[in-house]
């Protein structure tokens, strides 16, 4: 039976689709058969950062709809024989998405695969709201800043109480907190939040600290999740977070953001 | 409604030493009688039934007749009289509700008032007045106990569990947006109130934790209501009706553990020893 994790936020922006990437990859490299599927209907991004948006036939909402089979929307990725993609609707948008057909497709990724990432939009409206209502587990993607803090605090509290579990009370869904976008130098300044401080105002256990790194970008920018990027910092801290996704005991390093070595900033002209 | 501001009548320029009365909101609880059809021998049978089987519980409790159902009394209906009938039986009736035009009217000119809305209260621990007779079912029902309803603010979200008693538990950390609302006692949270959370109670309300959304004790009047708190970062804290936002707050209290009560009509912050 899979596990049904949901990223979510509340803010938006602070690396939900990132870290569906990363995490989804991640799992599938350990061997479990993963599928991440996007619930952010009409602002689709997953299938980008994926990077199979050339290979979009069919989508989830056909699915929902019974337009097309779930075989013939899910992609399989060309790097990672255990990873499939559910790419959602980039003309249609959130209304489409409705309870009865989210669970059809859920009930349907059930039986076959080991791991279901529901990558969620931000914000708490409907399409937040399907993603997270099934799932088993929550990654809560927060960056180390106020407002973040305040969103990620708002969508706990709908987790413990507007999702399946919560309304037929069964056991509650297990959030992780994922704290993205951490720069130790601006938390050592003061600009950036501590870890501890936000984890006092989220009490939930931390899942792992993905640094700020210009390698995100970069590997957004050729469709590759970062955890398959070398010599990221970004990819190695989502290695940790996966480690202790699936239950191990890791040590949390804090990495900051790959800093070129003095020679290596003396000669970039040169090459 | 709960009244969050104390409004001084008279106050002009200069401000008199007493003013001659000061504005608040408060909640009251009223009977809601739900009437069938208009009041007649086995009404009054009933009421008496009730009033002797627990006469405390009504007690100077305000009566409202709600005339939803009760097409049948008319524009010409005799409110005076009844008013006046209940009145001998040491029952004060203040007001109708649910009525039409023509029955609001004959209220209004009876002297009651017509009151809108109207939330239900919880389950008294208290048995609630029983069916009298069997055969002449009584019209008159004290309103039955259902789950209270926020029509101002969203559902209560966070799970609470209530100690005996009213007294309110929380053992998780009440989250941004979630509101809980004490009705009949203190509220106590064990864990910390995020900002942008709300904590209502009838009563006291204890924090063993940081305190940093709103706290609004006392609501339904207590002024000797109290807010006790590990860490004081609110946003905003309140006891009958009487409120101070975290500027107002002396910074040196901020983070410390106090308590807050009102004195003389003022509100006081003061740490906890």
């Amino acid at each position: 039976m899979a596990k049904i994790i949901v990223i979510t936020s509340g803010k938006g922006g602070v690396g939900k689709t990132t870290s569906t990437a990363a995490l989804g990859a991640g799992l599938a490299l350990r061997g479990k058969k993963t599928v991440v599927i996007d619930f952010d209907v009409g602002l689709r991004n997953l299938d980008m950062v994926m990077g199979c948006e050339r290979r979009v036939v069919f989508d989830f909402i056909n699915v929902i709809q019974g337009d097309a089979k779930l075989n013939q929307a899910l992609i399989k990725d060309r790097r990672l024989d255990n990873l499939s993609i559910l790419p959602t609707s980039q003309t249609r948008d959130k209304d489409a998405l409705t309870r009865e057909g989210v669970e059809k497709v859920i009930e349907e990724l059930r039986n076959e695969f080991d791991y279901i990432l529901c990558d969620s939009p931000a914000g708490i409206e409907r399409g937040a709201h399907l993603a997270m209502y099934f799932a088993d587990e929550a990654v809560v993607v927060t960056n180390p800043e106020v407002s973040s803090v305040r969103d990620s605090d708002r969508v706990l509290g709908l987790l413990s109480s507007k999702t399946r579990r919560a309304e037929k009370g069964e056991a509650p869904v297990q959030s992780h907190l994922l704290l993205t976008r951490y720069d130790p130098e601006r938390v050592a300044k003061g600009d950036m939040m501590k870890v501890d401080d936000v984890l006092e105002i989220l009490s939930i256990p931390l899942l792992g600290i993905i640094p700020e790194s210009p390698t995100v970008l970069s590997a957004s920018n050729v469709g590759t999740p970062v955890i398959l990027s070398a010599n990221s910092n970004a990819g190695k801290a989502y290695a940790d977070a996966v480690s202790r996704l699936m239950g191990a005991q890791i040590e949390m390093r804090v990495l900051g953001p790959e800093r070129r070595s003095f020679l290596q900033r003396m000669l970039w002209r040169a090459t | 409604m709960i009244s969050t501001q104390r409004v001084e009548v008279g106050a002009g320029a200069q401000r008199p030493s007493v003013a001659p009365f000061q504005v608040r909101g408060r909640f009251f609880t009223a009977i809601v009688l739900q009437m069938a059809r208009a009041p007649d021998a086995a009404f009054f049978a009933a009421l008496d039934t009730m009033l002797a089987q627990t006469p405390h519980f009504f007690a100077n409790a305000p009566f409202v007749l709600d005339l939803d159902q009760a097409a049948e009394i008319g524009p010409n209906f005799d409110f005076i009289g009844l008013a006046r009938d209940m009145r001998n039986r040491k029952v004060t009736l203040i007001g109708v509700q649910n009525g039409t035009i023509e029955q609001n009217k004959a209220a209004l000119h009876a002297g009651l008032i017509t009151l809108p809305g109207g939330t239900d209260v919880l389950p008294e621990t208290r048995s609630q007045a029983p069916a009298a007779n069997g055969e002449a079912t009584p019209k008159a029902e004290a309103k039955p106990a259902k789950a209270r309803e926020h029509k101002v603010a969203p559902l209560r979200e966070a799970p609470i569990a209530p100690l005996t008693g009213a007294t309110l538990l929380v053992t998780e950390p009440v989250r941004s947006g979630q509101q809980i609302f004490a009705e009949r006692g203190d509220l106590v949270v064990v864990a910390s109130v995020s900002p942008g959370a709300e904590l209502i109670a009838h009563g006291n309300i204890h924090v063993y934790g940081a305190l940093r959304g709103r706290a609004l004790a006392g609501v339904h009047g207590d002024n000797a209501a109290r807010i006790f708190c590990q860490g004081l970062e609110a946003e905003l804290i309140a006891i009958a009706g009487l409120y101070k936002l975290s500027d107002a707050i002396d910074p040196s209290l901020r983070r410390g553990r106090v308590q807050a009560f009102l004195d003389n009509g003022t509100l006081c912050v003061e740490p906890l020893k």
